[in-house]
């Protein structure tokens, strides 16, 4: 797997993005987190968050001009947050004095800062911090500069004076009434190591780098309006603190402008949705700043500004709490061990592949195309957990055996139906799960076919491959492609009939030359068989299979035959493209149940209507969740509509025997032909399950066939325990990769199964 | 993964009519391989495993092998 490519992609990702105030504030205050306290009243907090990033946060606080406000995404909904308005609302009920730190020892060099405004005391300030001997020159008889005209509006002049004070006190030398000419700065730039210059005004034009701020290549840097060449006092802050992390590196010799990026205000890539946000104005103040309720309830209005679309609508990604960022990130370390735990596989075999995250994605961002080169790269590791998928691929492999696959040309005679050509232009192709699901709907759906097409239909039944491709077995997926297309090129290429969206996913994905119709197209186009209307007052939703979520001709010629059987359609938020997995797809419904019952709910809670599907196991999942749903199959070839809106999903044995019963009766009722014997084969045992046996069998994946198998072993080898107080047996065999466990008594003819259970590891015997 | 000593077991093996002993068993999966002790016939050695075994403790070492 590409770990470069991924890491690219997951820097794609702008879940992390800041907000746009925040990336256009200059100082890069967290607005976030400020109105986050602001809104619960904690003004003290939201004061420390603006102490973080704003010098002189009292003073700087009640006067910014605050240029983040003209990026609110509020702006058209209301009106911008009123930001600054907070600000001095947090300045006034949460201002606390900053405790009195240790003095750094002022060892690192001597700067001289000419200019004692708001860019020259930042840029002191900043220096004194980081350990600088800083002399301060001011031409005046006081400190403060621009500040002192805020005073009497917006400043308190005891809080300035305060301020100023405690720059003095910090240990900053301040050289009042000295003005500062262009060849005392000649003589500055020796005596010093380097010069800050804010005086406003310079007598000369001087070429000032607009990132870094220094004077051409020498040792004096400048900031405020010289370098802004605007009025504004935050951008003054920024310039002066941005100027000081320049003279640092410039001393210390080391790059001016490495890892420099988004200092200053930039345009953030994140992007928000506002289609469903009502808009609310502005609060008004009372009085000159908001008062503590009014203020909390301005706060209320942010919207907290962060990509989670795609977080938000789907199942996998809020269960594991995860952006796409971090989720490649896992993803990334998950790849990279190589003697530990991989914590991340379970989580990767929790996605359904559903693609529902790209059509979300502002980036298109593919977790599905992400997700199954993972699988692919774990199981080519030999890093793929072989529980998570083993039962849905022995599914696969049942399903492709003669106990189920078999290929047919049209027969030249259909019993009760129509003359026959024996051509085969078609093949009717119907997929694992719906035979499973539905083995009486396979035969009247043949013979509608046989009907109503023209050229001949043939059948082919077996599986497509689409667990193998979910499990990320490319190896199987690779030998199934190519016994499909050998079919294909025996009958003579016909078009194929498909009636599962995942089968039609895995032909356009793996055998692109294979034309392909969709049954339900067949429907749509030639009518129904049948001319029931029920009254358009029953109204369904339709949730549409993932794998075909871009097939707009399968999603009309569903919403078609609905319509002409008499229904009403309602569509769901998520329908169509952008349609939900109903957590069978990926095999999440093997790997983790939990996962796949979070599916099933949320897609439940969308809708009060009826649900009408086209996947046999959306169909399955869905009424085991509680939600009435039909098939369209059931509006098809139905009859009591009731009783098929509940009807539970046959048992995983039964979905095996319902497989095997169809080839068997079909064969012999349109083909006439007399099945093999060990096709027919039924256990002499008479076995009987109880109702928490057969729980226990769906829960562990314990098929009847391979109780059958323990107990005959049992039976005929004696390999079994024996339990004389309760007359019971306890009897093992290994089939394949598991031992299954069967607990048993003996009754006359017959057995009662009082447990299953199984167990992967192997027990050497010797 | 070793069984509870104390535990009072009536199974018996039903092939050789012997009760079980306890003993060093090799059990194995994926790159692992260990002995545990484990109820088994003295005579044909089959092990015994308990419901709440398999799908307790063992179930547990299958999925931190599995994750290795």
């Amino acid at each position: 797997m590409d770990l470069d490519k991924l890491l690219e992609t997951s820097d794609r990702c702008i879940h992390d993005e800041p907000p746009a105030c925040t990336s256009r504030c200059p100082v890069h205050m967290d607005v976030i987190a400020f109105i986050t306290e602001m809104e619960k009243g904690e003004f003290d907090k939201a004061y420390k968050v603006m102490e973080k990033r704003i010098p002189f946060t009292r003073i700087i606080g009640s006067i910014c001009d605050h240029p983040c406000e003209e990026f609110c995404v509020r702006s058209e909904l209301g009106g911008a947050v009123k930001i600054s308005e907070l600000e001095k609302a947090a300045v006034s009920y949460g201002f606390s004095p900053p405790k009195k730190t240790i003095p750094m020892p002022k060892n690192k060099g001597r700067v001289a800062v000419i200019g004692g405004g708001i860019s020259g005391m930042t840029a002191a300030s900043e220096l004194d911090k980081k350990g600088y001997q800083v002399t301060l020159y001011e031409k005046s008889s006081r400190l403060g500069g621009k500040l002192w005209s805020y005073v009497g509006t917006d400043l308190k002049k005891e809080a300035l004076e305060e301020e100023l004070k405690a720059l003095v006190e910090q240990g900053i030398e301040v050289e009042l009434n000295t003005a500062v000419d262009k060849k005392m700065l000649q003589e500055l730039v020796t005596e010093y190591d380097a010069v800050y210059l804010g005086t406003g005004v310079w007598e000369e034009e001087l070429q000032i780098h607009p990132e870094i701020f220094q004077v051409g290549d020498t040792s004096v840097f400048a900031g405020g309006k010289l370098a802004n060449k605007n009025d504004s006092v935050i951008f003054s802050v920024s310039s002066g603190k941005r100027a000081a992390v320049s003279i640092d590196r410039y001393v210390k010799r080391i790059s001016l402008s490495a890892s420099r990026e988004r200092e200053g205000p930039f345009e953030t890539p994140l992007k928000y949705e506002t289609d469903s946000i009502k808009s609310v104005q502005a609060v008004k103040k009372e009085a000159d700043i908001y008062i503590e309720d009014e203020a909390v309830r301005e706060a209320g209005r942010c919207l907290k500004c962060k990509c989670e679309k795609c977080i938000r609508s789907c199942s996998h990604l809020s269960r594991f709490n995860i952006s796409p960022k971090s989720y490649m990130r896992q993803i990334n370390q998950n790849e990279r061990i190589i003697l530990g735990t991989r914590y991340a596989n379970k989580m990767i075999n929790s996605c359904t592949l559903c693609g529902l995250c790209e059509e979300e994605c502002f980036k298109r961002i593919s977790m599905k195309d992400v997700v199954q080169e993972t699988r692919e790269s774990m199981v080519e590791r030999g890093k793929m957990p072989v529980s998570a998928h083993d039962f849905a691929l022995k599914d696969m492999k049942f399903s492709n055996s003669k106990r189920f696959s078999m290929v047919r040309k049209q027969p030249k005679d259909i019993k009760g139906s129509c003359e026959g050509t024996g051509e085969t232009k078609y093949l009717f192709y119907p997929g694992c799960q719906l035979p499973a699901s539905y083995p009486e709907y396979i035969e009247k759906t043949y013979k509608y076919l046989v009907s109503n097409v023209k050229g001949g239909v043939g059948i082919y039944l077996g599986c497509c491959g689409a667990p193998a491709d979910w499990a990320g077995r490319q190896d199987l997926m690779r030998g199934n492609v190519e016994k499909i297309k050998e079919t294909w090129e025996n009958m003579s290429r016909p078009v194929f009939i498909l009636a599962c969206s995942s089968c039609c996913s895995v032909f356009e994905k793996y055998l692109p030359q294979i034309a392909y119709v969709s049954l339900w197209e067949i429907f749509a186009q030639h009518g129904m068989p049948h001319n029931k209307k029920i009254s358009d007052k029953h109204v369904l939703s339709v949730h549409d299979a993932c794998a075909t979520r871009h097939n707009k001709r399968i999603h009309d010629s569903i919403r078609k035959i609905a319509v002409s059987s008499g229904y009403t359609i309602k569509e769901l938020k998520y329908t169509r493209e952008k349609t939900k997995c109903c957590g069978y797809g990926g095999l999440v419904y093997f790997a983790n149940r939990e996962q796949a019952a979070d599916f099933v709910k949320h897609r439940i809670e969308e809708s009060d209507n009826d649900l009408l599907v086209y996947c046999a196991m959306c169909k399955d999942l869905l009424v085991d969740g509680g939600k009435r749903t039909f098939h369209v199959l059931d509006l098809i070839f139905g009859d009591d509509m009731e009783k098929i809106a509940t009807r539970k999903m046959p048992t995983l044995s039964d979905r095996h025997r319902n497989r095997a019963q169809i080839k068997i009766r079909m064969l012999k009722e349109i083909w006439g032909e007399k099945p093999d014997m060990d096709l027919e084969r039924q256990g002499d045992l008479k076995i009987a399950i109880p109702e928490n046996v057969q729980q226990l069998m769906e829960d562990r994946y314990i098929l009847m066939e391979d109780i059958e198998r323990v107990i005959d072993n049992a039976q005929k080898n004696c390999e079994r325990f024996f339990n004389p107080r309760e007359y019971s047996y306890l009897a093992r065999l290994r089939i394949d990769n598991v031992t299954y466990w069967v607990e048993y008594k003996e009754k006359g003819e017959e057995v009662l199964v009082k447990s299953v259970y199984s167990h992967r590891m192997e027990i050497v015997e010797e | 993964m070793d069984v509870d000593k104390k535990q009072d077991i009536p199974w018996l093996c039903d092939k050789c009519k012997k009760e079980l002993v306890l003993d060093k068993v090799k059990v194995r999966y994926l790159e692992g391989n260990f002995e545990v002790e484990l109820l088994k016939c003295p005579g044909c050695n089959m092990v015994f495993i308990d419901e709440e075994l398999a799908t307790g403790k063992m179930l547990e070492v299958e999925k931190e092998l599995e994750d290795k």
